[in-house]
């Protein structure tokens, strides 16, 4: 294994993992599985591509001379899938938590909601922007840069960095913050978060707006790679919910390790010669199935096995 | 009805087609400090729940501190809770509803709600520790990790972390050891009250006897007599 493939892994994982610890951190707080998961991606992606098309220009007039135009559209497109992804996370709040969160079956009643939004919306972006694929500019940089004498591509690290930069920041917040420790209240005892005060419904409005955030990152990173599209958010909707699962819903320590292994595996499948890319799904899915044959809890059941 | 702090009236709650508690009429004065007594499974965890929507369904007027929280609701449970607490309200749940993960630092700043409550939260720490000094060792230690009575002081404490004027403490004694539990009701009669008011729910009558201003027996949902002073030794 080159340092590119290791890079290419640590670039898969970076997306995977912005999608896992969204589901993840959603079922463990709220209590809901999110199907629209998928369309908070594939909406994202559309906003960040017209961002792009409305921007592009103008930041070629201002800063082309000084050569940050780039990096400028870089940041704002980024900015503008954040925004969408929550304000859809707000969108599902408002649709699938806010009018049934008290009822019975929430879970089963949020995931069939949920699911019928994803579908919607993947209908209405069919309706109103069509089937054709659109290209995001290549603005996180392009090309290769040699490090130790193996070449390296620009946009993967950038994508590993982003990440990292912000999820850590996300779960330092989530560790520190007053915001963080009610969450985390509610997510341990929901009964008791009620007794000291701390209102479910305001607590979840945040840690949906959050993780419709990340899920609005992850589609403008993935879209470097792969074209915006109504179904685009299928396979990350996938991807995210099994490594969830694999890391034991809930855990995000386990959603990091679990992002990590299954970007590992994809990158390697990809290399072998008689399986190739057509495989790793199979691949993926096959290692999924043996480890919770195993470990019916998930990764995350070891990790906090361990650290008592 | 005036100088009541909580004035309950007609309160019947229960779960789906059981109904627990039977029109019960109650009323609770500034700056008192009573219990309620039963056996298991006639209603004093009810009670406290009603008042703090926390049942399946409830009517009947619960009025607290001039404002009137109670109503007819069958749907909803828990969702006014919240705003129940900010009223000032305090419960220590029967059982501790305790986050398993939290340290006992979080724990109790978790209590301090109020904005004034939230700034001065070291402050209010250091009381909860005075009143319980073995939780000051334990600062950092996770509330899952600690014995049935240092969960019971941290609920008790977590309680006590913002102004309520009213204090709700379940079966303070339940799981724990008599000596463990005797501290704990020890330290719930040293509180100074002050124009607040406390409910103690209880099964072990021995263990308040002669130590709150009032006593009310509870039997099949119904409230029974003013038991007042009783001396059983």
């Amino acid at each position: 294994m080159d340092a590119g493939l290791i890079v290419y892994a640590l670039y898969l994982a970076a997306i995977y993992g912005l999608m896992a610890i969204g589901i993840s951190l959603l079922w463990s707080s709220v209590g809901m599985v999110n199907m629209a998961h998928g369309a908070t991606f594939a909406f994202a992606g559309y906003a960040a591509y017209f961002a792009a098309i409305w921007a592009g220009p103008l930041a070629k007039d201002w800063l082309g001379a000084t050569g940050w135009s780039q990096p400028a559209l870089a940041v704002f497109i980024g900015l503008v899938a954040i925004c969408a992804g929550a304000l859809f996370g707000v969108v599902i709040y408002l649709v699938a938590y806010l009018t049934i969160h008290d009822k019975q079956n929430f879970p089963v009643r949020s995931l069939i909601i949920t699911l019928a939004l994803n579908l919607a919306t993947v209908q209405m972006l069919l309706w109103a922007f069509g089937p054709q694929q659109k290209a995001l500019p290549r603005v996180f940089g392009v090309g290769r840069f040699d490090w130790l004498g193996m070449s390296i591509r620009v946009d993967q690290v950038v994508t590993i960095v982003a990440t990292t930069l912000l999820l850590g920041t996300v779960l330092v917040w989530l560790r520190h913050s007053r915001r963080g420790l009610e969450i985390r209240a509610v997510m341990q005892n929901a009964e008791g978060a009620a007794l000291c005060g701390i209102s479910s419904r305001k607590t979840a409005l945040p840690i949906m707006m959050l993780t419709g955030a990340l899920a609005g990152l992850a589609a403008v990173l993935l879209s470097q790679n792969v074209f915006v599209s109504p179904t685009a958010g299928v396979t990350p909707l996938i991807k995210g919910l099994t490594i969830a699962l694999l890391g034991g819903l809930g855990s995000v320590p386990g959603a990091v390790a679990g992002a990590v292994l299954i970007g590992f595996i994809e990158a390697a499948t990809g290399a072998i010669p008689f399986l190739g890319q057509r495989y790793v799904l199979f691949v993926q899915f096959t290692f999924i199935v043996c480890v919770l044959l195993i470990r019916p809890r998930g990764l995350g059941g070891l990790l906090d096995e361990t650290r008592e | 009805m005036s100088g009541k702090l909580l004035n309950i009236q007609g309160l019947s709650a229960g779960y789906g087609p059981l109904r627990v508690l039977h029109e019960i009429d109650f009323s609770v004065a500034a700056g008192e400090r009573l219990a309620i007594v039963g056996l298991n499974g006639h209603g004093k965890t009810t009670l406290f729940r009603a008042i703090m929507h926390l049942v399946g369904w409830q009517q009947g007027s619960i009025v607290f501190d001039g404002t009137e929280i109670g109503g007819t609701r069958s749907l909803g449970e828990g969702r006014r809770t919240p705003g129940i607490v900010r009223l000032g309200v305090a419960m220590t749940p029967q059982g501790d509803a305790i986050f398993p993960g939290l340290t006992v630092k979080q724990h109790l700043d978790c209590g301090a709600y109020t904005k004034a409550a939230w700034r001065d939260r070291a402050l209010r720490r250091d009381h909860v520790y005075d009143i319980f000094p073995q939780l000051k060792e334990r600062e950092q230690a996770y509330v899952g990790k600690l014995s049935g009575g240092e969960r019971r002081m941290v609920s008790v404490g977590r309680a006590l972390m913002a102004d309520a004027k009213l204090y709700l403490i379940d079966e303070p004694s339940l799981g724990l050891a008599p000596r463990i539990s005797q501290r704990v009701v020890d330290a719930l009669i040293d509180i100074g009250l002050d124009g607040r008011a406390m409910v103690i729910a209880e099964q072990n009558v021995a263990l308040l006897t002669g130590k709150v201003d009032r006593m009310i027996g509870m039997h099949a949902g119904h409230l029974r007599g003013d038991v007042g002073h009783v001396d059983l030794l």
